[in-house]
């Protein structure tokens, strides 16, 4: 039976969150497309292939130095023979960095369609119908693929990690590399040092509603002072230097789940909402009642946040 | 250098999308800009223009609306464009969309570096670049937050990845690089920008004139607004007093402060 294969991701020997969630999903549809779930690891050993291993019934392993560390090339090339040599019909990638990286490619490199970031995925009528989040997170859109094999990738978080508990075979695929036009030099970590918002027990965030630099020091940092919190930032407040990147919470920075967690001016796309939706209790203020903030906050309130925090500061 | 950046007109996030036939959205309500990762490109581009010289060429796939924001980005600095406004380009997939801008790159010739933003704000899918570096043959980096270049052959870059964490490689131009928010302060379109915009080179393309035969790989099936199961308890009243309800609750209902 032909496959349905998902591509693992490790960093430093450990596997990623969104490898096992894949795994899931995968199980979840294959038998709906008339397929069987497999795995392939790229990697120096096979050592993460055993890993995976406990997560669905097949794993192909390409054991090489040229794929010990990420690269677009190495990884399409990958996924480009494992494909041939294993009758694959679709392929499931992680909405990372690393995926978004290399996914478009290996869709490319196989003739296949690509849906990327997707969050849900249903069989209907023996067809993969995948949903994706468009317009911020305001809309949601549904897609398939035309083409004979397809490539999705999902959004981080999308599902919950697959349960171990199985022993699936694995079977080393060789793959002849050809030239791999990067060269990755080192690891570095942006934001060292700084405070750690992690531990806070409150959290007082501020996005791009707050328009400028000055407004976020005098509106977020005096409230999340008087809650005797710490104070943070979406994204776009990072990005203008409003405050420290040590204080950004989203996918490409902290992820915190505090007590209480404060969403000021913030839309709530799913790049920030992977920081902080494991927050014990989540209040969003936003002048807009369409942002997706207000889909995962406990309460919310519409209006404008220059005249709510005032009235918050008060009653305190 | 000779720098193409792909550039995408976009709603306004702000705006109010109201859903057509399930199909579209009602455009008579939305404001459009410049995709804001796609600005980051324009700036980046001019950066490495300021430093090496060459030119800057937008191109863009989009309807007649599109125009606007392609002199936006030759306010700012770059050079000439090419607008590929032919409804059978910028309705189709990304497969398609990327297809006609890389015969396009193409057709300009001896470009070192195609750069644009890591996704669009409205589709959100971020496979456009990576689509138009295979199609042309040339090696790619995504979510890019840094980049160094002594000659504007040889780059250094520096790639977001999780966490805080970047990660630093080396690759030769011709290249291309998807640049993700906050690498720079994309500058605002001076006064004489805007005159001089007015004048600069904009040529209209078709599928036909570039000789893209390319055919979706995707379908879109619908649209609709999402519903969640755990939406907000939103607290009704003005701001002042929806706030006094609000402490109310954080302290005696939710128990957190």
């Amino acid at each position: 039976m032909a496959k349905l294969l998902i591509i693992a991701e490790h960093r430093d020997g450990k596997l990623s969150t969104a490898t096992l969630e894949l795994c899931r999903v995968a199980k979840a549809v294959a038998s709906g497309l008339g397929l069987e779930p497999a795995a392939a690891v790229f990697a120096k050993d096979d050592t993460l292939a055993k890993e995976v291993a406990k997560y669905i019934p097949e794993v192909f392993a390409v054991c090489d130095a040229a794929v010990e560390k990420y690269t677009s090339d190495g990884y399409t090339q990958a996924v480009k023979a494992v494909v041939e040599a294993k009758d694959v019909k679709g392929v499931f990638i992680p909405n990372t960095y690393d995926g978004v990286d290399y996914a478009a490619k290996a869709a490319m490199a196989i003739n296949a369609g690509i849906v990327s970031n997707c969050n849900k995925a249903d069989v209907e009528g023996g067809k993969l119908v995948l949903t994706r989040s468009i317009f911020n997170g305001k809309l949601q859109e549904t897609k398939s693929v035309t083409t004979d094999k397809f490539v999705v990738t999902f959004e981080k978080g999308a599902f919950d990690p697959a349960e171990a508990g199985g022993a699936g075979a694995v079977s080393n695929v060789a793959v002849s590399f050809g030239a791999i036009r990067t060269k990755v030099k080192e690891v570095i970590a942006t934001s060292t040092g700084g405070v750690d918002i992690s531990q806070a027990k409150i959290i007082v965030a501020g996005g791009r509603g707050l328009k400028d630099g000055d407004k976020y020091k005098e509106i977020v940092i005096p409230l999340a002072q008087k809650l005797g919190g710490e104070y943070a930032g979406s994204r776009p407040v990072i990005d203008s230097g409003w405050t420290e990147p040590s204080r950004q919470v989203g996918q490409s920075g902290k992820t915190v789940t505090p007590d209480l967690y404060l969403a000021l001016g913030i839309s709530g796309a799913v790049q920030h909402a992977a920081g902080m939706k494991g927050s014990k209790c989540i209040v969003a203020v936003n002048k807009d009642p369409e942002a997706p903030i207000f889909n995962i906050a406990t309460y919310g309130i519409v209006a404008d946040l220059f005249e709510v925090v005032p009235g918050i500061m008060a009653n305190l | 250098m000779k720098i193409v950046v792909c550039l995408k007109q976009v709603p306004d996030m702000e705006s109010k999308f109201k859903i057509v036939d399930d199909k579209k959205v009602d455009e008579s309500q939305i404001a459009f800009k410049i995709n804001d990762f796609d600005n980051y490109a324009v700036e980046a581009a001019l950066q490495l223009k300021e430093k090496h010289g060459g030119e800057v060429i937008i191109v863009s796939a989009g309807p007649e609306r599109a125009a606007k924001d392609i002199r936006q980005a030759f306010a700012m600095g770059a050079d000439w464009g090419i607008h590929i406004n032919d409804a059978a380009v910028f309705n189709g997939d990304g497969f398609v969309i990327a297809s006609a801008l890389a015969k396009a790159i193409e057709k300009i010739g001896g470009v070192d570096l195609v750069m644009t933003g890591v996704q669009s704000e409205d589709l959100q899918a971020g496979t456009t670049g990576v689509m138009i570096a295979d199609i042309l043959n040339i090696p790619s980096c995504t979510n890019v937050v840094k980049i160094d270049t002594a000659d504007g052959k040889a780059f250094t870059l520096n790639r977001e990845l999780e966490g805080g964490l970047n990660e630093v490689l080396e690759l030769a131009g011709p290249a291309m690089l998807s640049i993700q928010s906050g690498i720079n302060e994309p500058r605002y379109p001076t006064l004489p920008g805007i005159m001089k915009a007015k004048k600069k080179q904009l040529d209209n393309k078709s599928a036909g004139d570039l000789g893209v035969s390319a055919s979706a790989r995707t379908a879109f099936i619908k649209m609709f607004v999402p519903v969640s199961d755990s939406m907000a308890e939103i607290i009704q009243g003005a701001p002042e007093e929806a706030a006094a309800k609000l402490v109310d609750k954080l302290k005696n209902e939710a128990k957190v402060i």
